[in-house]
Order: structure tokens, then sequence, then C-alpha cells
């Protein structure tokens, strides 16, 4: 017994299938990625959200499409109710679908917005679907994720190994996008070496400087941060400086994550930034800190980093800005040398110093011990006598430039 | 590719007319297979009904194919051939899930407190017995014994205070089992097996700690760091827990060790090292061998000069470590030493041969604090 409202749910789910078969006749990639895609408003649309769309859908269209629409429309029927859990179920049939007719285009890669579109969508379903979960008490964090995440790696795997197209055809152009979403995960579920086979990948790529801007953007990000997680500093410098330079000037929040990352980095190569650049980005909690560093003031360095610790530890650069106490050693201890003129240093002026910055229980062995890591880290050039209780330092530079010895 | 998603085949049934349930078409589809099982299988979570430590058929049949092992066996029946079963000493043995077999059987399954019961019998009969010899088979039952009792756990999905007091006990003893099987032979032990246990134990009950109030969360989050010293993940897991559990003080003296590994100053790490109890320095202790490396290696070129002397006794002091094994550590790292003053340089420091240093022989900072503590105590964390 159909009703007019079911009547209308047949015509316009009908409607939608054809314009997908015509799209997919056409080889019109953007087209049909609207069409599938969660951010195009059709999904909002009450009459296709239906509970089981299938038999209507293959009337319409071959297999596998017809269970990759239907299964989007499911997915919209979910979304409808808040059941993410669902949505990402329907969304994993809906990549796999896509995934087999993806396979079949042999030299051919029209369907590249397709991908984007659905990849992105599952991997935010994924994300509210554990939100969901973990509310409700149920389900570990990251497991969803992991799954979209092998899925996606499927779709990579499908991309990566298109040898035989031309260029303007290849799938390989789907690489990139991947890639980034692949980091968006692993980031999130703190499993960063898997990113390493993903970098290879692009590393040995020709055409790693082709991509589009906004894409190369984000991978330089991801992999500045993963350097920075890996204490390459230099390298970390160079990815997100790029980054955050060719970031485009109207994504101000975006430009103002990057520098999250490129500042402590900056600043443990020793270039601190001004308070012109914290205000423009809203990073005054970076402030402090810089002072702190650049004047040798442990005390204040503690301060700062204690009074903005839950935002440092939330962007996950606590650890980061901790490392540099080190530099705030050598610039306080560079003070101490500077202040009495000699090249023969007692440990005790050093062991005043510290004590003065209110450092906890410090004594003249850590005093010594914090010197000679100095020196075995190419921050001070000298040596430590430890008959005569003295720091002898070269007479030439004995304190180099920070960039020159990180 | 996976051939098991049936296209063309599935889709002519399908055309057949009969309108399709999605329950049936999600089974052909391997992807949301696995969920599907999991939703079935959560509307009947497995509850045992074993009362005793080992099912009945299990202890039969085991007593049956002469399967026992030497602490389940009644004593005065050792040298028969047919060894009988002490029913008070028989437990459930690990056994790897297999096709075709059912573990979810409600009379093999233990129920929370019987598991408890078991952990408790592990520890002060087995563990902790002071005749029991050696230990390493002590080590070797257990360890079996405690993993058949988180497999009961994790098919009858107990949560929970249940859990955690099963979990934190298996967690001391493969900390404290870490350190005193330090150094056994390969054969005998195997310090990568028993981190592995140790550190899904770890994992789980970290993730327990989560939901509810557990009053040893400090001690467990505090072993974890030290366990996991300069470990970006899991320093950073101690950084986003509550203020509150991070400025207790077991929590504080944590991370001022850690502070002191990232920031690498092995001379205040050694110093707060002194401060850590017989279970935590356990946790620690094979991270000491990384920091005294450190500490000679920093000092090779901060104090590298020709005519400079380091007096001998000062350096043990700062080691932690007697005048002989100073001795000893300077020779495997290249740093000369001239009776009672060593010499550092730069250029002669360097890593010690594989296997040339033994952890084991530099334990004497960690046996110090054992003192009278005895095993029971250690696992069940009543010092």
């Amino acid at each position: 017994m159909f009703t007019t409202s079911h009547a209308c749910s047949v015509h316009t789910m009908l409607l939608t299938c054809s314009q997908v078969y015509e799209a997919i006749d056409n080889h019109e990639g953007s087209f049909c990625a609207e069409l599938l895609s969660f951010k195009h408003p059709h999904v909002a649309n009450p009459r296709l959200q239906l509970a089981s769309p299938e038999e209507k859908c293959q009337q319409v269209l071959e297999v596998p499409y017809d269970e990759m629409v239907a299964a989007h429309l499911r997915c919209t029927y979910a979304v409808s109710n808040h059941d993410f859990v669902e949505a990402y179920k329907c969304q994993t049939l809906v990549v796999q679908s896509f995934l087999r007719a993806f396979q079949s285009h042999k030299e051919e890669n029209w369907a590249l917005p397709v991908m984007f579109a659905v990849t992105l969508d599952l991997r935010i379903f994924a994300n509210n679907a554990e939100q969901q979960l973990l509310r409700k008490g149920k389900g570990k964090l990251g497991d969803m994720l992991e799954k979209a995440a092998e899925q996606l790696m499927g779709c990579f795997r499908v991309c990566a190994s298109d040898n035989r197209a031309g260029i303007d055809d290849s799938k390989k152009w789907g690489m990139l996008f991947l890639i980034n979403q692949l980091f968006k995960i692993y980031f999130k579920i703190n499993k960063l070496h898997l990113c390493k086979p993903l970098i290879r990948a692009i590393d040995s790529s020709n055409l790693k400087d082709d991509y589009s801007m906004a894409q190369r953007v984000t991978y330089k990000y991801y992999v500045g941060r993963k350097a920075m997680f890996d204490s390459d500093y230099k390298p970390a410098e160079e990815y997100l400086s790029f980054s955050f330079q060719h970031c485009h000037r109207s994504s101000q929040r975006n430009k103002r994550m990057i520098l999250i990352y490129l500042l402590p980095v900056k600043m443990l190569l020793g270039h601190m930034p001004n308070h012109q650049l914290l205000r423009k980005y809203d990073l005054m909690q970076f402030a402090d800190v810089t002072k702190a560093v650049s004047e040798g003031n442990l005390l204040l360095l503690n301060e700062a980093l204690a009074k903005h610790e839950t935002f440092f530890i939330r962007c996950g650069i606590f650890l980061i800005l901790e490392k540099l106490k080190i530099i705030t050693y050598r610039n306080l201890f560079k003070k101490v040398y500077q202040l009495l003129k000699t090249h023969q240093l007692p440990l005790d002026a050093f062991l005043v110093a510290l004590k003065m910055m209110q450092v906890e229980e410090v004594d003249i062995d850590e005093v010594q011990c914090i010197l000679a890591n100095l020196i075995c880290e190419g921050h001070i050039k000298g040596y430590i006598s430890h008959q005569h209780q003295k720091l002898v330092v070269s007479k030439a530079n004995p304190f180099p430039l920070l960039s020159s010895s990180s | 590719m996976n051939n098991k998603i049936a296209s063309r085949r599935v889709s002519h049934s399908r055309r057949r007319g009969q309108p399709v349930e999605r329950d049936w078409r999600q089974h052909h589809n391997q992807g949301v297979w696995r969920e599907v099982q999991e939703e079935r299988r959560q509307e009947s979570i497995p509850r045992g009904v074993c009362l005793s430590m080992c099912p009945i058929r299990e202890l039969q049949d085991r007593e049956a194919q002469n399967l026992l092992h030497r602490f389940e066996v009644l004593s005065g029946t050792e040298r028969e051939r047919w060894p009988r079963a002490d029913p008070s000493g028989v437990v459930k043995e690990y056994a790897r899930p297999a096709a075709g077999k059912d573990s979810t059987r409600p009379s093999d399954l233990r129920p929370p407190a019987v598991l408890l019961k078991t952990v408790f019998y592990l520890v002060d009969n087995i563990a902790a017995s002071p005749t029991l010899r050696p230990w390493t088979e002590v080590y070797d039952f257990v360890f079996d014994r405690l993993r058949s009792v988180r497999q009961d756990m994790i098919i009858q999905r107990v949560s929970g205070a249940d859990c955690v007091a099963v979990l934190e006990r298996t967690v001391r003893f493969l900390i404290y089992a870490s350190y005193r099987l330090c150094g056994e032979p390969l054969r005998l032990y195997d310090p990568r097996i028993n981190d592995t246990h140790l550190q899904e134990s770890l994992s789980w009950l970290l993730e327990c700690y989560t939901s509810g109030k557990h009053p040893n969360q400090e001690e467990f989050q505090a072993l974890g760091l030290l366990y996991n010293l300069g470990s970006s993940r899991a320093t950073q897991h101690t950084m986003e827990l509550p203020e509150r559990i991070r400025s207790s003080p077991v929590m504080h003296l944590a991370l001022s060790v850690s502070r002191a590994f990232m920031e690498r100053n092995p001379v205040r790490l050694l110093r707060l090292a002194h401060s850590l109890d017989f279970l935590q320095s356990c946790a620690l202790h094979r991270h000491l061998v990384t920091c005294r490396r450190d500490l000679l290696l920093i000092y090779s070129h901060g104090h590298s000069s020709k005519n400079c002397r380091f007096p001998l006794h000062k350096l043990s002091h700062i080691l932690a470590l007697d005048v002989p094994l100073t001795n000893q550590l300077c020779q495997a790292h290249g740093v000369e030493v001239h009776g009672d003053s060593v010499v550092f340089s730069k250029t002669t420091f360097t890593e010690p041969e594989a296997g040339k240093l033994q952890c084991a022989h530099f334990h004497d900072l960690v046996d110090r604090k054992q003192r009278d503590l005895t095993v029971g105590s250690i696992i069940h964390g009543c010092t």
C-alpha cells in the first residue's frame, strides 16, 4: 500500500539514481561526487532517507553502482537518525562498492572526485561513530578509525599501482589526498609510525611537486609534525615553513595550526618569534615562553609552561617546549660568561645562577652534568676540569649560534 | 583482490524479486560481517559458572592424559606413573582459541570472584612460595595461568573493579619478574614475551581506569611511565591525565624522573631513582643501562681533556655503583681508568660490544630496596 509520501520518495530516489547513472555514463566525476557527498544538500532531503532502497537502485543502476547508491541512501537515513555507527557501516559499503567500480576503470581516472568524497565521509563518520560509542561507554578509541584506515589503504593501493595509464589519466593523482586522510587518522590514533611507508611512497613519486598546493600544504604540515615527533628539527622546520608560507592567506585557522608547531621548532633552533606575529595569530601563550628562553630565565619558563599547560598539552607540544630548557640553560650560562668576562669560569657561578632561578634541589654535580650535556650537544665549546671545579671555554666563539649547533 | 565479495551472482539472486533483509545482504559484505557478529555476541555474553580454579572436565582430561603440571600434582603421587590431581592446586591453563573449539561454555568459564581467588592462589601459594624452585619454573606456571585468567575475563567481558583487581596484580607480577629474572638464559626466560604481556595488561588496566574511581591509579600510572621511560606515547598519555592525578606525590616523582631522562640529565635521574620504592625501581631498572651509558658519553665529551682527572669514587657515587663495577662499566665503554682516577676523552668513548654488559650485574641499586619485602606483599601491593 503506497502512501503519497512513499510515492514521492520513490520518485525522488529514482530521479537521483538516474542522475547518478547519467553522471557515470558521461564520466562526470565531480557531479557524481556531489550526488554521493555529505557536503551536498541532497542528504538533508527526507525523501531520500530510506531504510531499504536496494530494489529501486537495482532497477536503474548496474552492479556495483546500485549497491553504492543504495548504501549511500541508507546512510542518509542513518544520519537523519543521528546513528553514526550505522552511518559508518553504510559508508563502508559505499567505499567498498566504489572501489570495485574504480578498479574496473582501466586507464581512466574520472572517478577520482567520487573517491575523494566517499573516503572523506568515511573518515568523518568513523570519527563521529567512535565519539558516540565512547559516550555510551562502549567501544575502544581508535577501533573504527583503524578500520577506516584499512579501507583507505585499499583505495591507496589501487591508485599507487596504476602504472599503465598515461599521466593525465593516471589514478596516481589520487594518492596525496588519500595520504592526507590517512595522516589525519594515524595522528588521531597515535600510530605515527604508520606514516613512514606513505612518506616513502610520495618521496619516490615523480608527481610529488605537481599535486595541488592545498594538498601539498596539508602533506607538509603532517610530515613536519612527524619530523618534530622524531626530533628531526631541521627537516621539521623546512616542512612546516613551506606549509605556513604556502597556506592560503584566507585560511587563518590553518595558518594558526601550522604556527603552533612551527614556533617550538624555530625556538629550538634559536629563532624567537616577535610579538606582532603572536598577536596576529592569537598565540600569545608563546609570548612568555619566548621571553623566558631568550633571557635564559628558567623561572619564567617554568611559570609560562605551567600557566598554559592545558593548551600546550592538548596541542601535543608541551614535551617539545620542555626541551627549550636546554636552550634556556645555554642562554643563562652565556650570561654568566658575559658577566664574568673570563675563560675559566668557576662551576659555583653557574650553581648560583640556577639557585637564583629557584631551580629545585640542584647541586654542583648536577651543574657539571648540565654543562657537560651542553658541551656534548655542541652548545658550548670547552671542557670541565673537575679538579679545579671550573668550566674552561674556548677563546673563540665559546657559545656558537644555536642554529648551527642543533 | 578479495573475491569473497560475490558480485554478479549475488545481484542475480537479489533480482529474483524477494525484498532483501538488510542483515542478509550484510552477511555477504565481508567488511561488516565482523560487526554483525559482534552485535550478535553482545546480546549473549557468556557467563561462567565454574566455581573451581579449573573446570572439572579439564582436570579430568589432563589427569587422564598425564598432562598435569608438577605444581598441580597431589603430594605423594609425584613418582607414580599416573600422578593424581590435587583439586586444590589445579588451575585452568591457557589454551589458544581454535576453530571448532567452543571457548564460551559456561561450565568452562570462571566468574570474576573465582578469577580473583585464582589470582590470590597463584600469588600466595606459587609466586610467593619460599620452597618452590627454580623461580623460572614458578614464573612460567604463574605467567600461563594468569594468561588464562585474562582470557576468561575477555570472553566474559569482565570490567570494573573485578577486572582492575586482577590486572593490578598481573602487572605487579610481570614487573617484578622482569627484574628478578633479568639475565636468565633465553631458553628459561624471554624478556620480550614478558614485555609484550606486560604492555598489554598495562594498556588494558589504564583503559579500565578511565571510568570510575580506582584507589591505586596513581601507583600504576607512575609504574607505566617509569617502565616506558622515554616513550613519547607514554609521556604524552601521562600529560593528558587529570591534574589531581598528576600532582600526587608518586606521579610527581615519576614525572621528575621522566623529565630528567628527557633532558638527558643522568645525574639527576640517578639521584631521583634513590627515592623510588622497590617495585618502581624494578619498572625503571632496564633504563638504567641507557642512563649510565648516557652519563659516560656526556662526561666523555664534557670533561674531554688530557690533563684532567676525575675521581673514580666520585663517579661511582654518581653512578650508584660500587668501585669495581664502575671500573667494569668504564672499561666496557672505552673510558680510561688510571688507578683511582678516570680520564675522560671524547675520542675514546665507545658503545659496548653487544652482549658484553649484563644488566643483571648492575642491579645493586634495586636489590638494596627489596630488604625484607616478601614477594606476596610486592605483588598484592601492601608494601
